[in-house]
């Protein structure tokens, strides 16, 4: 394992002034250890972009910071889309993303400076596609989620399904149309839904949009006639996460064995944009980072923030990257 | 002809009489309940919010609960609903233990519960990273010794009022409803309660010590538990910081149009429009902001003075000074309007008996007219203050962070960082709620930070309405 | 007598100082004022690249938001036009003068709630519940005002000594309790009625005989959440005009043999049109731009819909949760501020409407007070 240099900041001197005494005593009083610490990282950790990472991001910051107490974390959370945004604007050097970069964000981002972003992949996700829990529904296909979803039916559903009684043989309930709930535009979980569930179709126009994953969740569990799609660590009790039927016709639950194995047809990996010019080392707080992230404690942390653990070796393979 | 009048107002007088309980008919009384209605909706919304937002922090009782099969589930119960087509009701509890069960959440139906009852050694222990352990304790091992029961407890209690670093090293031995053991460091521990044995007394102490670390702890485990003392603080910062942009501009235009300036068309006009840009949407000033002030001046500033940090932004990105720089803006016309106010109300007698008295512009400004005028100038700038409290719109799109656990003020030169991210407790509130991870255990943090919001904002439009009754009194006996 | 000078050389420093100040609170009052007009100005500067572009698919984009944020406001407004103008007609000319001026500031105070606190609760609560509830819901919008009526039907029939105890002065306060009972009274009869009548279940009802959709946020929901946030302000202004009437006017119609409630609506009213007018417009301002209620509570679906049962998107809850991930100088940034422009010179009309109708009004009353 390639250990990450870790930058000596040099302390001002110049604290040695009444005021600074006066200073350092207020912070020891207040239990701020890491004044005397000489190698201790300190600086801003600033990041923006998935909001479904932000569980994620945060519980790996406040780990950082556990160990770190000078670092300065502030995430932003916005949606996938405002990562590559805030890239090429300048406006941060980490941008988590819950799916990759498209073709025309990685491109703007060499236009603007001549090299392309760094890509990591820092956990393993899923979408699952939930119902009221007492809903009897317990498998569809993908085509069926297809038909649901979208208007365009381009993964080759015959017709597009609107109510509970195509889906079902119970007239009692679920009844009438199914009521969508999804995801906003900007954010990743819509366009990966769109990409791998609906075959790059078009969405319905009567989804209810939703600005947060866990918002989805909270309207589908209320809802008896409800169907929405939403990441998998967002899952509570009021919501049943539906099997989906993969290319060999099994079909399989979102569970954490068929999620880390990409058996799930709708696992994902989520990612973390990094923008660091070629020959250049990242400051040391954004180092501190990635070394955190890589490592058992890190990965633990997915455990305990709902997602999966990346696979050993994908993990191993990008410890070595920068 | 005088007679006549005389009788037809009789008549009239007796009809007035009659109709003030008869012919007004029953429009009256739906009116009343116009009013009746928005004074319940107002109750029932504060209601709601103090007791879900109170209610959260009352130690609750743990239920060990037997189900037909066999199983045994310990937890807290939640809520209950009705199942559908009318099969009784079914039970939520939480049960914690994430890392074993790999859920925190389970439902019974009723039914299903053969046995109920609440054993007085249940416990609840607060963790990180892995949230809530509920079950028992079979006993803490520190070194060589080995504690049960009663010396147990003791050491487990005296051990949490130290900080981390000086506890002594101890593993807890924690036993699941299903028998399983855990091995749990203490230094990892962040609570440890035994609800059903407490007493009201310990209970009602337990309650006001988890409502001052929710108000005074920054939060935890991704905003899921832990308290919100970063928001508070970052909101009262943005606050203070925007009253001290907006209360000179506010009263400098205010002098200049009331005092200054020729009255006539144009400062008719002016003076409209600056009324009415107190109707304008905030979010329209969130645009504003981000448009002119982060992209625009913040960028600048960037590629000026802080080019060799580039491409990480300091100014060029949302933050502290222009969520203020924005939110002073959008409370100026509520400023100057309230400050007009008061200077209209001041008798034009006094100016002129200053001026007669030989004072030159100024100090008839300095010596007569602003002292009268500042009570008014006050309470334009509580209601700003008040009414950008609330404003989450047009902060979500110049600078509030979902968690920014550093203050924007701490030991280090500047001591006040104006280019940091702040936390807001409206924006923390929407986040927690459609963001966070597992919606159904923030939901009572919710409540909790909605109360609190709510009753800042209302304490300040409280102040705002007794200075202005206590200054209309007080004018009252001047003039 | 001459008037006592200065010593001569203190003078000019005074005019001096005088001339400076005056100067700078010249151009610091210009140059606030100018800074508030910056806003109109950028936000038309940053519109301008689409003309240039003229592309009109685009400008379609925003048409359903447009309608949304219409419908949003046209289902707050019917919510809380009538309750808010009833409030200010009984505080301004029937309640007792030592409750209205307590319940005043309270109803005030709703104004100070958040929206983000009303949209949670809307979101989060109010939508479910209301989805499990419906039949519950739509019977209490009939029948809260059908109790308010029997209430003062059962009073006039009652003995005089209860009615001097329950007078209609302080009806405000004494109605709460019974519209709460009414209301659980209505939530209790409410599934009765459904199964009864309704074949058991009102939403498969309207699902099966009038295709009508349900989604659990729709307007019904923003129009209860920002009917409540609004009522405050029309109210209050309402119930300003109202007040201010002159009371001679009230006195005289009193006098020529009109109840109370005859003056209210043929004298009071019609003088004070222009103030409720204006106070209605403010509100609708206020409705317009409402953010993050209608953001949490409206599902955010971009239909052309009347429906009150289906959802909604407005222009204000679009510019807050796609402006961030816009770039800068891209097309939706460019029509995200073509989105704040539009809200920007829809509030600033009303509102200039609303203002001039007031001033007009105030002109009125200084007139009528001093013929009078």
């Amino acid at each position: 394992m390639k250990r990450y240099p870790i930058r000596r900041l040099k302390k001002h001197r110049r604290v040695l002034s009444i005021t600074g005494w006066l200073m350092a005593g207020w912070l020891l009083m207040a239990g701020n250890l890491a004044w005397g610490q000489p190698a201790s990282v300190s600086g801003t950790l600033g990041a923006v972009g998935s909001d479904t990472m932000a569980g994620l991001v945060l519980r790996w910051g406040e780990a950082l910071k556990a160990r770190f107490p000078d670092i300065n974390l502030q995430f932003q959370a916005s949606g996938s889309a405002s990562a590559p945004t805030a890239l090429v604007a300048g406006t941060t050097r980490l941008g988590p993303m819950s799916r990759p970069m498209t073709e025309t964000e990685r491109q703007q981002f060499i236009v603007r400076y001549g090299y392309p972003p760094l890509e990591l992949r820092v956990a393993r996700d899923a979408l699952v596609v939930v119902v009221h829990r007492h809903n009897p529904i317990d498998t569809l296909t993908l085509q069926q989620v297809d038909a649901i979803f979208s208007t365009s039916l381009a993964c080759g559903a015959p017709q597009a399904i609107r109510r509970w009684s195509t889906l079902t043989s119970t007239t009692d309930w679920p009844y009438g149309r199914i009521a969508l709930h999804g995801r906003n535009l900007a954010s990743g979980t819509h366009g990966l839904f769109q990409a791998r569930a609906l075959c790059d179709g078009g969405f319905r126009l009567d989804i209810s949009e939703h600005p947060g994953s866990s918002a989805v969740v909270a309207a589908v569990g209320e809802s008896f006639n409800a169907m929405g799609y939403a990441g998998y660590n967002h899952l509570t009790p009021m919501v049943r996460a539906l099997r989906l039927v993969d290319e060999h016709g099994d079909a399989v639950a979102p569970d954490e064995r068929s999620i880390q194995q990409g058996n799930y047809p709708l696992s994902r990996d989520l990612y973390l944009y990094v923008n660091l010019p070629p020959n250049e080392s990242l400051p040391s707080v954004e180092q501190a980072f990635l070394a955190l992230i890589f490592s058992e404690e890190g990965q633990q942390i997915v455990r305990a923030a709902g997602f999966v653990p990346l696979p050993k070796h994908l993990r191993d393979a990008q410890r070595q990257h920068p | 002809m005088h007679w006549q009048r005389a009788g037809f107002s009789n008549v009239g007088f007796s009809k007035i009489r009659l109709s003030k309980t008869g012919s007004s008919g029953l429009w009256p009384w739906l009116c009343a309940a116009c009013v009746a209605l928005s004074l319940l909706m107002l109750v029932s919304l504060l209601t709601l919010l103090a007791i879900r937002g109170l209610g959260h922090f009352w130690p609750a009782s743990l239920e060990e609960v037997t189900l037909n099969s066999g199983d045994i589930v310990i937890g807290q119960p939640v809520r209950e609903t009705a199942l559908p087509n009318g099969a009784g009701t079914e039970r939520l509890y939480f049960t914690g233990n994430q890392e074993v069960t790999g859920n925190n959440w389970q439902w019974i139906a009723i039914d299903e519960i053969s046995q109920q009852s609440e054993p007085a050694d249940l416990i609840r222990v607060a963790r990180t990273p892995w949230g809530d352990f509920i079950g028992r304790l079979v006993a803490v091992e520190s070194g060589e010794l080995r504690l049960t029961q009663h010396a147990a407890w003791a050491f487990i209690h005296e051990a949490l009022t130290l900080p981390v670093s000086q506890r002594p090293p101890g593993i807890l031995l924690l036993a699941t409803a299903d028998g399983r053991t855990l091995r749990q460091p203490l230094a990892s521990v962040t609570h440890f309660q035994s609800p059903n044995a407490m007493s009201w007394g310990q209970k009602t102490i337990a309650w006001g010590q988890r409502i001052w670390q929710f108000l005074s702890e920054g939060p935890r485990a991704a905003n899921t538990g832990g308290g919100v003392w970063p928001a508070i603080f970052g909101t009262v910062l943005m606050v203070i910081l925007m009253s001290v942009i907006v209360t000179p501009f506010g009263v400098l235009a205010a002098i200049y149009l009331n005092e200054i300036a020729h009255q006539n068309r144009l400062t008719r006009l002016v003076r409209i429009s600056v009324r009415n840009l107190a109707g304008v949407p905030s979010i329209v000033y969130g645009v504003f902001g981000l448009g002119v002030f982060v992209y625009g001046i913040g960028g600048s500033i960037d590629s000026w003075f802080f080019s060799d940090k580039l491409p990480s932004p300091t100014f060029g990105t949302g933050g502290l000074l222009w969520a203020s720089l924005t939110l002073a803006l959008l409370t100026l016309p509520v400023v100057i309007v309230a400050t007009e106010e008061g200077l209209a109300r001041i008798p034009d007698a006094q100016r002129e008996g200053a001026v007669a008295l030989g004072a030159t512009r100024l100090e008839m400004l300095t010596r007569v007219v602003l002292p009268m005028a500042t009570p008014a100038m006050l309470t334009g700038v509580i209601l700003a203050v008040a009414r950008a409290a609330g404003e989450v719109a047009p902060l979500m799109l110049v600078g509030v962070a979902k968690l920014a656990p550093q203050m924007p003020v701490d030991g280090e030169f500047p001591y006040l960082h104006l280019e940091r991210k702040f936390m807001h407790l409206g924006y923390h509130l929407f986040d927690t709620a459609f963001h966070g991870e597992d919606v159904q255990a923030a939901i009572p943090l919710v409540f909790a930070t909605a109360l609190l919001l709510v009753l800042i904002v209302l304490l300040l439009n409280l102040t705002a309405i007794f200075l202005r009754h206590y200054l209309r009194r007080q004018r009252g006996n001047e003039c | 007598m001459t008037p006592p000078r200065l010593p001569f050389s203190r003078q000019p420093l005074r005019h001096v100082q005088d001339r400076l100040a005056t100067g700078l609170i010249t151009a610091g009052g210009i140059g606030v004022l100018l800074a508030i007009l910056a806003i109109s100005v950028f936000l038309i500067w940053e519109t301008l690249p689409l003309l240039a572009i003229g592309d009109t698919f685009s400008l379609a984009k925003l048409s359903p938001l447009a309608w949304g944020t219409l419908k949003a406001a046209l289902a707050a407004m019917l919510f809380a036009t009538p309750i808010a103008l009833g409030a200010a007609m009984y505080s301004a000319l029937f309640m007792s003068a030592r409750l209205r001026s307590r319940l005043k500031p309270t109803l005030e105070l709703m104004e100070a709630v958040p929206g983000v606190v009303i949209g949670f609760i809307a979101g989060l609560l109010l939508a479910p519940w209301v989805e499990r509830h419906l039949a519950s819901t739509l019977m209490m919008i009939i029948w809260l005002p059908l109790s308010a009526a029997l209430a003062g039907y059962l009073w006039y029939r009652t003995a005089a000594s209860v009615r001097q105890r329950l007078p209609l002065s302080w009806a405000g306060l004494w109605f709460v309790p019974w519209l709460a009972g009414m209301a659980v009274l209505a939530m209790w009869l409410a599934p009765i009625i459904e199964q009864h009548w309704l074949g058991g279940d009102l939403r498969r009802l309207l699902d099966q005989r009038y295709g009508l959709d349900y989604a659990t946020r729709n307007a019904l929901i923003v129009g209860i959440a920002m009917g409540f946030a609004v009522i405050p302000s029309i109210y209050s202004l309402a119930e300003d005009a109202l007040a201010d009437v002159p009371p001679t006017l009230m006195e005289g119609a009193q006098a020529l043999g009109a109840s109370r409630w005859q003056a209210l609506w043929k004298v009071a009213l019609p003088t004070a049109g222009p103030g409720v007018f204006s106070a209605v417009m403010i509100g609708a301002g206020r409705a317009v731009g409402e953010t993050m209620i209608v953001l949490m509570a409206s599902g955010n679906t971009a239909l052309f819909s009347a429906s009150p049962f289906e959802g909604l998107r407005s222009l204000s809850a679009s510019i807050a949760i796609e402006l961030p991930e816009a770039s800068p100088g891209g097309m939706t940034y460019h029509l995200l501020i073509l989105a704040a422009l539009a809200l920007f010179i829809f509030t600033f009309m009303v509102n200039t409407l609303a203002e001039i109708v007031r001033q007009h009004l105030r002109r009125r009353y200084q007139r009528l007070g001093s013929t009078l």
